[in-house]
């Protein structure tokens, strides 16, 4: 099993769709840390002073007419139907300030989270190509009538198949993720600030981190299941797609009570370790009209793990049945 | 040791199409192949030779009957004698954007056979330096070379080889031919299916011939084709029409064909020339016909009130 596995390794690596898989995802993330950048940079000045200029305007603009914005939405909140949100949440008419016509500055505690979320999508979805393809190619090309001639205990081969496409991504996870982190954290370093990265901070980063890799070492894995069970590679990423697209995406998008059961919320469930969605609360009210209120609700950690580790373990027993029974022609 | 390389005792195999229509592949076959030599494995197209092989590897399950490959039951104890078989089923498959070598590497690693190996079978199915191209660049007859070169990382003791000259000019039969005569006579032994008789009965030593997914007759081809009364002489004699009516009397079947009489049943050729002779008709030619697979088989069809197409 070992010795497969380290011969599957070496294949992964041999392939060219993996390197170029690979050098993609590379490129992606310097993307990121481009659009980052960007994103960080001071404005310029003449962007200040343009800036400068449409802040005097606003201020001039509330000194001349603040007290009736006022009193306008004091009027609106009388006239909204009971619940009344708060009336400081209704309300939120102060005064300009000039940081509101320039550029927040860019803070890694805010900006690191969400890139790791994307990152991790990118990861999964590169690692699920890579997994797919490795493992179709064998049944499109037929290669595996003859693999099997040599080494014919199938629980073998496929465990081999499938350790050889998770263990391959770990690398390439762990290799992508530390260039994000640091390059983030240089850019906004020297742009923004990075004050307030304790190492409490760094803790929960790298905690989201390994958890992006671990989703990454998974979707090869998976991606592999699903090529063997359709027999091709472009079947099992048109299934995938199709069904985050069409199921998840479209019915999701409708029935916004399942989206606990849905693979999106609880793949963000565990690699932000918690995470919440938007329930519609409708109801009739007293005359007779119909009234929907969005509730934010958590979907737990714990849930996501589960959820996904039950989709992971039933997925590979099931490739397993199949392999192990399945007549090769 | 083994007497019998292969043996399978009442081998069944039915597929389901996709319409849910099944079809009998293989029908309680009993095949014997003895231990050294070349056994050719024939039977026309459709008669269950490459599902019979899959089913012997473990690549499809039968669905009834035992097989034993020197005499360890498979697929059972067949990771036990894998070791031993080295197989090409159908056409050769490798990875298409690997080379030859690195395709026969992956496959040395994976039983543990070391690299140095690749080498030598590389050279002895003379392809050497083409190793160092793509699979999918290969010429069919340099693709099945190396799926012999492939079989033979494992120094095989049985070599089961499906239709390996499907699709080679003379040459490469030819080639193929002499690398199976070889191995044969190393002492292995080589079970090689096919559904033209001429191109195994150079090299088999002995014989199956199998139709409908039933063994019809097995043993040396002398003996099969001896057994056989298909024997036929093409004749060439200047009056078709009297040496027709002379040769049906004596109890011989008379096509023709062409310029030429086809006589059918004759047990020996001087036959015909001795009877035509005898009504002052001259054969200005003689040809014997050699019994060919396909008129074995439908005579021998035809004995198990089999015949007619599918
Ligand atoms: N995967 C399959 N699904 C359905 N039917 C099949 C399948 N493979 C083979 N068959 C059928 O089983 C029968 C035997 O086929 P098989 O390939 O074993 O014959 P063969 O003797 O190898 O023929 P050939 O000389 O053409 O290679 C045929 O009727 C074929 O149509
Ligand atoms: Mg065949």
């Amino acid at each position: 099993m070992i010795r497969l596995t380290g011969v599957e390794l070496r294949r992964l690596v041999s392939r060219r769709l993996v390197v170029i898989g690979v050098a993609a995802l590379l490129l992606i993330t310097g993307i990121m840390l481009v659009a980052t950048w960007q994103n960080a940079k001071p404005l310029s000045a003449a962007e200040q002073r343009n800036a400068q200029v449409n802040f005097e305007q606003a201020q001039k603009d509330w000194q001349e007419h603040g007290e009736e914005y006022k009193k306008q939405c004091l009027q609106d909140y009388q006239s909204q139907p009971d619940p009344k949100p708060k009336l400081e949440d209704f309300c939120q008419v102060n005064p300009p300030t000039l940081d509101q016509f320039g550029k927040p500055m860019a803070k890694f505690t805010e900006l690191m989270p969400d890139l790791l979320l994307g990152s991790s999508y990118l990861l999964a979805f590169g690692a699920f190509l890579i997994g797919a393809s490795f493992v179709g190619a064998e049944f499109s090309s037929g290669s595996i009538s003859n693999w099997l001639t040599f080494e014919p205990r199938r629980l073998r081969v496929y465990g081999s198949k499938l350790i050889a496409a998770a263990t391959g991504m770990l690398p390439v996870a762990v290799v992508l993720l530390a260039i994000l982190l640091a390059g983030v954290y240089l850019i906004v370093g020297a742009l923004g600030t990075t004050a307030g990265t304790t190492g409490k901070v760094w803790g929960d980063l790298s905690g989201t981190a390994g958890r992006a890799v671990l989703m990454a070492a998974a979707a090869g894995a998976l991606g592999g299941v699903l090529a063997l069970l359709l027999r091709h590679t472009a079947a099992a990423v048109g299934v995938a797609m199709g069904y985050l697209v069409l199921v998840e995406g479209v019915f999701g998008g409708f029935l916004t009570k399942a989206q606990p059961w849905l693979v999106r919320l609880n793949f963000d469930a565990w690699i932000k370790h918690d995470t919440t969605y938007l329930v519609d609360n409708c109801r009739s009210t007293a005359d007779g009209g119909y009234l929907c209120t969005q509730i934010e609700k958590t979907l737990s950690f714990e849930h996501g793990a589960w959820y996904l580790g039950i989709v992971v373990v039933v997925l590979i027993a099931l490739g397993a049945g199949v392999f192990q029974r399945r007549d090769i022609s | 040791m083994p007497e019998l390389a292969v043996s399978t005792r009442g081998l069944r195999k039915t597929y389901r199409t996709r319409r849910g229509r099944k079809v009998v592949a293989v029908q309680g076959l009993d095949l014997d192949v003895p231990v050294g030599g070349v056994h050719g494995f024939l039977g026309p197209n459709g008669s269950g030779k490459t599902t019979s092989i899959r089913m012997l590897l473990g690549l499809i399950r039968a669905d009834a009957g035992t097989m034993t490959v020197f005499d360890q039951e498979v697929p059972r104890h067949l990771p036990d004698v894998v070791g031993r078989v080295g197989a090409i089923v159908e056409s050769p498959k490798f990875f298409p954007a690997f080379t030859g070598r690195r395709n026969l590497e992956l496959l040395a690693d994976a039983i543990g056979v070391p690299r140095k190996r690749v080498g030598e079978v590389l050279d002895e199915t003379s392809l050497g330096e083409r190793g160092k191209d793509r699979f999918k660049s290969y010429s069919l007859g340099m693709k099945q070379r190396l799926a012999i070169a492939a079989t033979l990382l494992k120094e095989p003791d049985l070599l089961i080889f499906d239709e390996p000259t499907n699709g080679l000019d003379p040459a490469g039969i030819r080639e193929i031919r002499e690398t199976m005569r070889g191995l044969g006579e190393q002492g292995r032994t080589v079970l090689v299916s096919s559904h033209i008789l001429a191109e195994v009965e150079q090299v088999a030593d002995t014989v199956s011939i199998i139709g409908h997914g039933r063994l019809l007759a097995s043993g040396t081809v002398a003996e099969v084709i001896g057994n056989s009364t298909a024997a036929t002489v093409k004749v060439a004699v200047d009056n078709h029409e009297s040496a027709t009516r002379i040769l049906t009397a004596a109890g011989l079947t008379v096509r023709a064909d062409g310029n030429y009489l086809l006589v059918d049943g004759a047990e020996y050729s001087a036959d015909v020339t001795r009877r035509l002779a005898q009504h002052e008709l001259y054969v200005s030619e003689l040809i014997p016909v050699r019994a060919d697979l396909e008129s074995v088989f439908l005579e021998l069809t035809a004995d198990e009130g089999l015949g007619g197409t599918r």
